[in-house]
């Protein structure tokens, strides 16, 4: 992620450390360890994983469609 | 056999920058930005913004986009035309290219749900940035809430300190309010980011209270485009737009339809600032009055599509 505006003051490595495990620590609270193992991945990695996951749910029959009702949530 | 994720990914990838190359401001926002950014979400269908003035050349560059052969088509009665005037008011026009044996989605936005600052300015590569997207995200729906979270604690790593306004987790809050306090600024956007910095017990209640200020905002905000689109859904029904015909005759059927049936901003008929009393009403009903105290002033969020 390319950094953007309203830039805060950088952490200083033992705060930076503790931040990185606090956030992976929500990831395995919200998205379960292996999501949050996936994650952490590298990008090109991630993004094998989550098209291998995609496409085996689409064999499996899933549907990944939203009602098209002219307004998104 | 189905179009794959990596085919779809490169065909919409090919998409913005076919738009870009004719001047037509345009990004992919939603779940197909989470995986770019590092948040694993299983989605097939993209969501694009497209800048409402850009709307007559992107209908264009749409019907000449094949996939496997296949041109799409607008999808259902309830899609409203591709056209600034309906785009600008908050409507999402729906599209769908039924290749052999697999489908693809797109929904094209004008602007972005809830964005409080022009998506135009911040784009990532072909996305839009984290923090539209964030913003995007805080629905009535309870599994976009940890990807609204994930994004904000990525940006705070960067050093975006718009991140603040997008961290939904307490235990995380409570992290990131004991390293740094959040900007003066930002505690005005969003009060109970003063809870977290002082550890206070509040901060549950309040936290849950924002969560579900956002959910009956949004309830209202559909509430109000289903009821306005009715008449419309009736018209487009009636006219019995043929499914076979081209992109340009579907739209100039559902244009009529829409002039004389489809109000281009019913937000803005309705009034922003009842829509939001509604919701703290509502709200009221659910949480403790105290924890109103610290629910963010959303008038900004609104702004844009109300302009």
């Amino acid at each position: 992620m390319k950094k953007t505006g309203h830039q805060t003051k950088a952490w200083p490595p033992g705060v930076r450390r503790r931040v990185r495990q606090a956030i992976y620590d929500f990831h395995v609270r919200a998205f379960g360890e292996e999501m949050a193992r996936v994650n952490f991945l590298p990008l090109a990695e991630r993004r094998r994983y989550v098209a291998d996951m995609v496409d085996h749910a689409v064999r499996k029959g899933v549907k990944f469609d939203k009602p098209a009702l002219g307004v998104t949530p | 056999m189905p179009l794959s994720y990596a085919e779809l990914e490169q065909f919409y990838g090919s998409l913005v920058a076919r738009a870009r190359r004719r001047g037509i401001a345009c990004a992919i926002t939603s779940g197909m930005a989470c995986v770019a950014f590092g948040i694993a979400q299983a989605t097939q269908d993209c969501d694009l913004l497209c800048a409402p003035a850009a709307a007559g050349k992107l209908l264009e560059l749409l019907g000449e986009a094949t996939l496997h052969g296949q041109l799409p088509s607008y999808r259902g009665h309830l899609t409203p035309p591709l056209d600034a005037r309906w785009l600008r008011g908050g409507w999402t026009s729906h599209f769908v290219w039924e290749a052999a044996g697999a489908e693809a989605y797109l929904d094209v936005f004008g602007v972005a749900p809830r964005g409080s600052s022009p998506w135009e300015t911040e784009l990532q590569g072909f996305y839009a940035g984290p923090h539209t997207v964030a913003e995007m995200k805080r629905t009535n729906r309870e599994k976009d809430w940890p990807f609204v979270t994930a994004l904000g604690a990525q940006m705070l790593e960067v050093q975006d300190a718009r991140g603040w306004l997008h961290i939904y987790d307490e235990n995380l809050l409570r992290t990131f309010g004991g390293v740094s306090p959040a900007p003066a600024e930002l505690l005005k956007r969003r009060p109970l980011l003063a809870l977290a910095a002082a550890n206070d017990a509040r901060l549950h209640a309040a936290l849950y209270a924002e969560v579900q200020f956002w959910h009956e905002l949004d309830r209202a905000r559909l509430r109000i485009y289903e009821k306005a689109v009715r008449p419309y859904l009736m018209a487009v029904k009636k006219a019995r737009v043929p499914t076979v015909a081209a992109l340009a005759t579907q739209h100039a059927i559902r244009v009529r339809c829409a002039e004389n049936h489809l109000p281009t901003n019913p937000l803005n008929d309705y009034g922003i600032e009842r829509m939001i009393a509604e919701a703290r009403e509502a709200l009221g009903q659910i949480v403790q009055p105290s924890a109103l105290a610290w629910l963010p002033d959303v008038r900004e969020q609104f702004r844009i599509v109300a302009a």
